[in-house]
């Protein structure tokens, strides 16, 4: 499991749902110690160190013999894109060269997945369906894919379609819940302009929100946690600084596979910590969850 | 801008990088910026534009220019390059030279000290690791040793901050 740098510092209730999800899907989780920031922000100032960083867990994950399961888009993005020029044996032995010095090889083994890429491929929808055991039918939500989740589309492989994507459209809809359509669903969170310029980033936050507030949805479902700090985070900002009034609640996806597969909503699944209130929580599902045994 | 200003030999710099080895093959249609959700909203920031300027050799006013840091990473504008010119790898050789010489926003080097510490690019304080056992996650035991010996191999490190430069 490659944590990041920001979920397991900021967004604690992505990883603890993500480890809930997993642990009753029967996917066994490996916490690697050594693992560092993917470097994709670091390809910014220079291309080499991003890739340096993203080959260093690469080797890592390959020293242990295991595959890596990402939940941040941007480092399943950095990762896979790695992977991808580490196919060619020039570049491949360039950076060898320099791993050298931390002891370290990357042969080519290590594939890279997305954790919701690993439940639609993986585990399939028709599983997570058996998993299900409260209708969340009466929910209508906003998927919000992030933009590495699939660009670049060449170190995907075909996985989705980043124009017209529906992977989580299809996980969505093995809850109950009614996932919908809507003109920006494709604009990008702006996360990677914020470090350098917050209005432009708010700017796109905005749009998205400006448009989602025409929709009558209870949620809008992220699978990043740059894209969940933003629209979560942002919202309020925009609220002072225009005078608005935006209070779209945002989940992570695994947070609402987990309130359908009857996880402890607090404990399994951490939705304390996105700002809403249980009590709504459940009110939106439409069911009395005091009931469910787990 | 007169001729004698541009320099010719600043497209063919940015062309030996592989990364931008594509650049000869946009003929400006512009479909880069017509999917660029940073132009959308900020009309200055143009992909188009940028390509044609690096062409022309206006080497100052691309590397100075502070838009060229506004890029969201989004990678709509290779995605639907009809030339599969990748101007998202474009633009990052461009970003690493205008680091060079001393153009490189505070924020991403902040972010890179942060790694050579810490591995990641924040810090693990004590809130946070009460914060985790609270929720009953593992303790985080992040070192940035390895990644600081690593990335002093590029140079990274030496690279100055826009504010101090």
């Amino acid at each position: 499991m490659f944590l990041g740098c920001t979920t397991p510092t900021q967004v604690l209730q992505y990883e603890l749902s993500s480890r809930w999800i997993c642990k009753q899907l029967g996917i066994e989780l490996v916490d690697i110690e050594d693992f560092v920031c993917c470097g994709i922000n670091q390809s910014n100032i220079s291309i080499e160190a991003g890739l340096l960083l993203a080959s260093m867990n690469l080797a890592l994950a390959e020293k242990r013999g295991l595959d890596i399961l990402t939940l941040c888009a941007a480092c399943t993005g950095q990762l896979a894109e790695a992977i991808e020029k580490l196919e060619d044996p020039k570049i491949r032995d360039r950076v060898n060269s320099k791993l050298k010095t931390v002891d370290l090889r990357y042969e080519g083994k290590v594939r890279v997945k997305h954790i919701s890429r690993i439940l639609y491929e993986d585990i399939g929808v028709d599983r997570l369906k058996e998993k299900v055991k409260i209708d969340l039918s009466r929910l209508r939500i906003a998927p919000h894919y992030g933009c590495h989740y699939l660009k670049p589309a060449s170190a995907f492989k075909g996985f989705d379609d980043p124009d017209n994507p529906k992977t989580l459209h299809h996980l969505i809809s093995v809850t109950g819940a009614y996932p919908i359509d809507y003109e920006t669903i494709n604009l990008c969170c702006g996360g990677k302009s914020f470090p350098v310029s917050e209005d432009i980033a708010r700017s796109l936050v905005k749009r998205k929100i400006d448009n989602l507030m025409l929709k009558e949805i209870d949620f809008l479902v992220v699978q990043c946690q740059t894209c969940y700090l933003m629209y979560r985070g942002q919202q309020k900002s925009l609220n002072q600084k225009f005078n608005r009034n935006y209070n779209i609640p945002v989940l992570l996806y695994p947070q609402l596979l987990g309130a359908a597969m009857g996880g402890d909503l607090r404990n399994d699944l951490g939705i304390h910590l996105n700002g809403i209130s249980m009590d709504d929580f459940t009110k939106k599902l439409g069911v009395d969850l005091t009931h469910i045994k787990r | 801008m007169k001729l004698s200003e541009l320099d010719p030999e600043f497209k063919i710099e940015v062309m030996s990088h592989k990364e931008a080895e594509g650049l000869n093959l946009c003929f400006a249609c512009g479909t880069c910026t017509a999917g660029c959700p940073i132009h959308e909203i900020f009309y200055e920031y143009d992909p188009r534009k940028l390509a044609k300027m690096v062409k022309l050799g206006m080497r100052e006013e691309v590397l100075a220019s502070p838009y060229i840091w506004y890029c969201t990473t989004c990678h709509n504008c290779e995605q639907r390059c009809p030339q599969n010119v990748k101007f998202f790898d474009i633009l990052n050789v461009l970003k690493n030279m205008a680091a060079k010489e001393g153009y490189a926003p505070h924020s991403w080097i902040e972010q890179t000290k942060q790694i050579m510490k810490n591995g990641i690019i924040f810090s693990i304080t004590e809130e946070l690791k009460e914060k985790r056992r609270a929720l009953s996650l593992p303790a985080l035991k992040y070192d940035g040793e390895r990644a600081k010996k690593i990335l002093k191999l590029t140079g990274i490190d030496k690279v100055k901050d826009q504010r101090k430069a």
